[in-house]
């Protein structure tokens, strides 16, 4: 890398610096892990069943013996709590009434099982929290139920461990939250690349080219210098600031090692569409399928990089994960290496 | 009456023209080449989602070890589970180890979540195993039937505002009928169950299905069939219920809104490509206005949008109250990036822009959506209406409007604006984005009256912003939420009274002294003050019903004149007050703006106390 590429890079970060672009960019990157986290992790810890403040108030009816059994299932359930009514009809008046969130009307049916007859409320959310403890509480009437049956079956069920406290949203923060954090700007970075180029044709600014001392390829190398660059930064600070917000992130290189290698197969990509074909609405368009080929092609591999990132992160990956990353960085150099081929068969003058 | 037509008819040959020429232009950038190569890059994309999809695709595959013996009887679960990966009990790096006498759990968040998901992995087990039993009424003891049921007019817990206690007969009444409906239900179930002895259950098959969904990555509610996504009522072992998808909004928004943002890169494109190298001079100084200009510019990409639209809600069954509902939202996407290509500098900048703007209007039509079932707060968003008509209810004049007429408004101002910069210095110079903005507004003011239009204006802005914080705000406990959106209602008020007012001082239209900043100050207030009142829209959809609604919009005036004991004096008072209110404040921030731009920032901090505390008096005195 010779000093004019350097100074190529310093030019493109010194122009999104002016435009305040990257402040845009990492403002919309919080808006969009906040929003997806506001949706899934707000909107179910809402209604966390460890959460005291929501608590589900189910009204039992039905035949006694099974309202027995219901109501111990309900009672074992955290943040549900059974009221027995002598009648469906008085159930769903207090349903109506909002004396009570939920009716469950049980019955013994003729081959020995329960019935139970469900009424949740109509309301969106709410009626999400509400089944999936009902959920829950039915398992474990169904879990006592069985017990009883034994003698009828074959094979005995497992024993089922005890419940214990932990956070609903763990898996998302590790499977969905920091792959997106981390993948998102390797996308922004392509994108960058491809604008910076389709508007160089545009302005016809590479003619300047034939007179200055600096090679097509040098500029290119510039602008993938400047956009890759800034996606492996970026990562490190999103890691930072999750490990500061108290979601622990583990093997940190071998993250940074993947963000590299997988912004130079993006930057790649933008840099290549972009040359072969300069106007951008048509190299935005075959940009963003291309980056969907590379992201869902991957996604079958058994090692994809969102599975590897979420394994790298919480610390459980094994060597193969390892070896996913060196062979992504691999592929990288390639990238970079065909593009330059590319690059040299090209006249910037003849582009647009 | 015939030269207006002719009129007319000129206008429509200029667009036409125009919009002709567009579409060739855009033709001729896309080679054979580069379309055949999409194209193919489309289908293997597409294949490629296909078989993800039927394949499944893990994101939490192996996430977490797990030291187990190979004779063990949880081998088998903790085989099958994609998150857990089984290794032998000597193996020192594992979150998890089960002998056969207890489970020992490393004691970190991770290893109590390898614990959770071992505890989901054994459930599912069993489930599988009971599937394969022959005696299917042991194994499935339970049988389920879930149905929803709709509760009288529903309001937020703790937001109520009226009594509800009128409703304690009706409701008596609706629960007869709903229990039963309960027994019949139940009935159902019962003779469902009945050949389900026989060997081959309905609950077997569906219980596996559940089991398998179980093993999920994500802990959020699971996505199950289209009937659970519009709240279908299920029956069957407990395992299969699985509790509605409450996003339907979700997968419309993604469905509608996705094919939008390809659209408005092209059109992003086009009209900047206008501003480089002064290529658009030549239309400039052609004899045709900027608004044929940029209508013809438009036309194609609105008729593709509208295209895009009918074929998805053809696809997923929306009539054409779907399509009435999404094409102003696609108006509003255009209109949004037609006004931020008209400022950005670069292609760059560009792209920043249209992605603010997608995830802007994403966000305004999504977050109000997920409370489709919660009337008032989720008709702010169109795709409630597409929900609504996709159930095949009916959906009244007022609350489309409703829904819908902010949105076109605003289309419609933000053309506005992005035409009063079609020209010349305005095409061709770099500014900051901020400045373009400000030379924008300025456009539009030729003389003091202007300022009070402009004012009117920006109350399709002011509505949509306050909605959204509404929107955005609803989850949270009422006595948090109203101080809230009292601050954010304040903030965006003064900024909408006071942007404009300060292009112009900028811009030197006005001489800066005491008495303009006063005339100018009380005519941005009346301004104000009068496109406010059509905030009495928001009684049409019955809004006002929730204490948010009232608190964002009762200090405007709206709807007290029904207050009863209260003399016409005082009415009158209190319906005039809102007028002195926005003037006093205008002219505050006006005077700041007279004076610079830093002397205008703390003039606005000045008018948002004073607009608080008004507001809060105003809260007060009525709650």
């Amino acid at each position: 890398m010779g000093s004019p590429r350097l100074a190529i890079a310093r030019r493109e970060l010194g122009s999104l610096r002016k435009e305040k672009t990257i402040v845009l960019a990492l403002a919309i990157q919080l808006f969009v892990a906040a929003f997806s986290s506001f949706l899934v992790v707000g909107l179910v810890s809402l209604y966390d069943p460890g959460a005291a403040s929501y608590q589900v108030d189910v009204a039992v009816a039905g035949d006694e013996e099974a309202v027995e059994d219901l109501l111990r299932a309900v009672g074992s359930e955290d943040g549900l709590s059974g009221r027995p009514y002598a009648s469906t009809s008085a159930a769903m008046t207090a349903f109506h009434e909002r004396e009570v969130d939920a009716v469950l009307e049980a019955s013994t049916g003729e081959d020995g099982r329960i019935r139970v007859a469900a009424v949740a409320p109509d309301t969106g959310v709410e009626t999400t929290a509400v089944v999936t403890r009902l959920r829950d509480a039915l398992r474990e009437l169904e879990r006592n139920e069985r017990a009883e049956r034994r003698a009828f079956l074959e094979t005995d069920p497992l024993s089922l461990p005890p419940a214990a406290e932990s956070s609903p949203y763990f898996g998302f923060t590790y499977t969905v939250l920091v792959p997106l954090l981390l993948f998102l700007p390797v996308f922004i970075s392509g994108s960058l690349v491809v604008d910076s180029l389709t508007e160089e044709v545009a302005r016809g600014t590479l003619e300047l080219l034939r007179v200055a001392p600096v090679s097509f390829a040098a500029v290119v190398d510039g602008k993938l210098l400047a956009a890759g660059g800034l996606a492996p930064v970026q990562a490190v600070a999103w890691m930072l600031l999750l490990h500061l917000n108290g979601t622990a992130i583990e093997s940190v290189p071998w993250l940074f090692g993947m963000v590299a290698g997988l912004s130079a197969v993006v930057v790649a990509l933008g840099a290549a569409v972009a040359i072969t074909s300069p106007d951008r609405r048509v190299a935005q368009l075959l940009y963003s399928i291309g980056v969907l080929l590379v992201f869902a092609g991957t996604s079958l591999l058994p090692l994809n990089p969102a599975n590897t990132a979420a394994r790298l992160a919480l610390g459980t990956a094994g060597v193969g994960a390892r070896a996913a990353v060196a062979g992504l960085v691999f592929v990288g150099v390639v990238a970079l290496v065909g593009l330059r081929v590319v690059v040299d068969r090209v006249d910037p003058n003849e582009l647009g | 009456m015939t030269d207006l037509r002719t009129r007319l008819v000129a206008h429509a040959r200029t667009v036409l023209r125009i919009a002709r020429w567009e579409v060739s232009r855009s033709a001729g950038t896309l080679d054979r080449r580069t379309a055949a190569i999409g194209l193919v890059a489309v289908l293997v994309a597409g294949g490629i989602a296909a078989g993800a999809a039927g394949g499944g695709v893990s994101l939490d595959r192996d996430l977490y070890r797990v030291g187990i013996a190979g004779d063990s009887p949880y081998y088998d679960a903790v085989d099958r589970s994609s998150a857990l990966d089984p290794r032998p009990v000597s193996d020192p790096n594992v979150e998890l180890v089960v002998s056969e006498t207890h489970v020992s759990v490393v004691d970190t968040q991770t290893g109590r979540a390898a614990y959770a998901a071992f505890r989901d992995a054994v459930q599912s087990y069993n489930e599988r195993q009971m599937a394969r039993e022959e005696n299917q009424s042991a194994a499935f003891p339970v049988v389920v039937d879930l149905q929803y049921r709709e509760r009288d007019a529903l309001v937020p817990a703790g937001s109520r505002v009226d009594g509800g206690a009128g409703g304690g007969g009706g409701g008596a009444g609706t629960g007869d009928g709903g229990g039963a409906d309960a027994g019949t239900g139940a009935g159902s179930g019962a003779s469902g169950a009945g050949d389900g002895a026989g060997g081959t259950s309905g609950g077997g098959p569906s219980a596996s299905d559940a089991a398998a969904a179980d093993d999920g990555s994500v802990d959020a509610p699971s996505l199950g069939g289209m009937a659970g996504l519009f709240g279908g009522d299920t029956s069957g072992s407990p395992a299969s219920i699985s509790p509605p998808f409450p996003f339907a909004s979700l997968v419309l928004a993604f469905a509608f809104l996705v094919p939008m943002n390809f659209v408005i890169q092209a059109y992003g494109s086009s009209i900047l490509n206008e501003r480089i190298n002064r290529r658009g001079e030549l239309l400039l100084v052609a004899p045709i206005s900027p608004g044929d200009i940029v209508a013809g510019k438009t036309l194609p990409y609105l008729l593709g949008t509208v295209g895009i639209t009918v074929a998805i809600a053809a696809a997923v069954g929306g009539g054409v109250v779907s399509v009435a509902a999404v094409v102003p939202v696609g108006l509003l996407f255009l209109a949004s990036t037609f006004v931020g290509a008209m400022f950005a500098r670069s292609f760059k900048e560009l792209t920043f822009v249209t992605v603010t703007v997608s995830v802007f209007l994403t966000t305004y039509t999504f977050v109000p959506a997920i409370f489709t079932n919660v009337t008032p707060i989720a008709l702010i968003s169109p795709l409630t209406l597409v929900v609504r008509d996709l159930a095949g209810e009916s959906i009244p004049l007022g609350e489309f409007l409703f829904s819908v007429g902010p949105i076109l408004l605003a289309a419609g101002v933000l053309f506005l604006l992005g035409v009063g910069v079609y020209r010349e210095e305005d095409m061709f110079t770099q500014r900051p984005v901020p400045l373009k903005f400000l030379d924008a507004l300025d456009s539009r003011i030729s003389r003091a009256r202007s300022v009070a239009t402009l004012s009117a204006l920006s109350i399709p802005f002011v509505f949509i912003a306050e909605l959204l914080a509404i929107a955005v705000l609803f989850v949270l406990p009422v006595d948090l939420t109203v101080p809230m959106v009292l601050v954010a209602v304040a903030v965006i008020e003064e900024l909408a009274k006071s942007l404009h007012v300060l292009a112009a001082f900028e811009k030197a239209r006005f001489s800066r002294t005491l008495r303009s900043s006063l005339v100018l100050g009380g005519l941005s207030g009346l301004g104000f003050f009068v496109g406010e009142k059509f905030t009495a829209i928001a009684q049409l959809a019955g809004l006002q019903s929730l204490t948010l609604g009232q608190t964002a919009f009762a200090p405007s005036g709206v709807g007290i004149a029904g207050g009863t004991g209260v003399s016409a004096l005082v009415v009158l008072g209190l319906f005039l007050a809102p007028l002195v209110l926005h003037a006093v404040t205008a002219s505050v921030t006006a005077f700041g703006a007279s004076r610079g731009r830093s002397a205008y920032g703390v003039a606005l901090v000045g008018a948002i106390a004073i607009h608080l505390g008004y507001n809060l008096q105003v809260v007060n005195a009525l709650g």
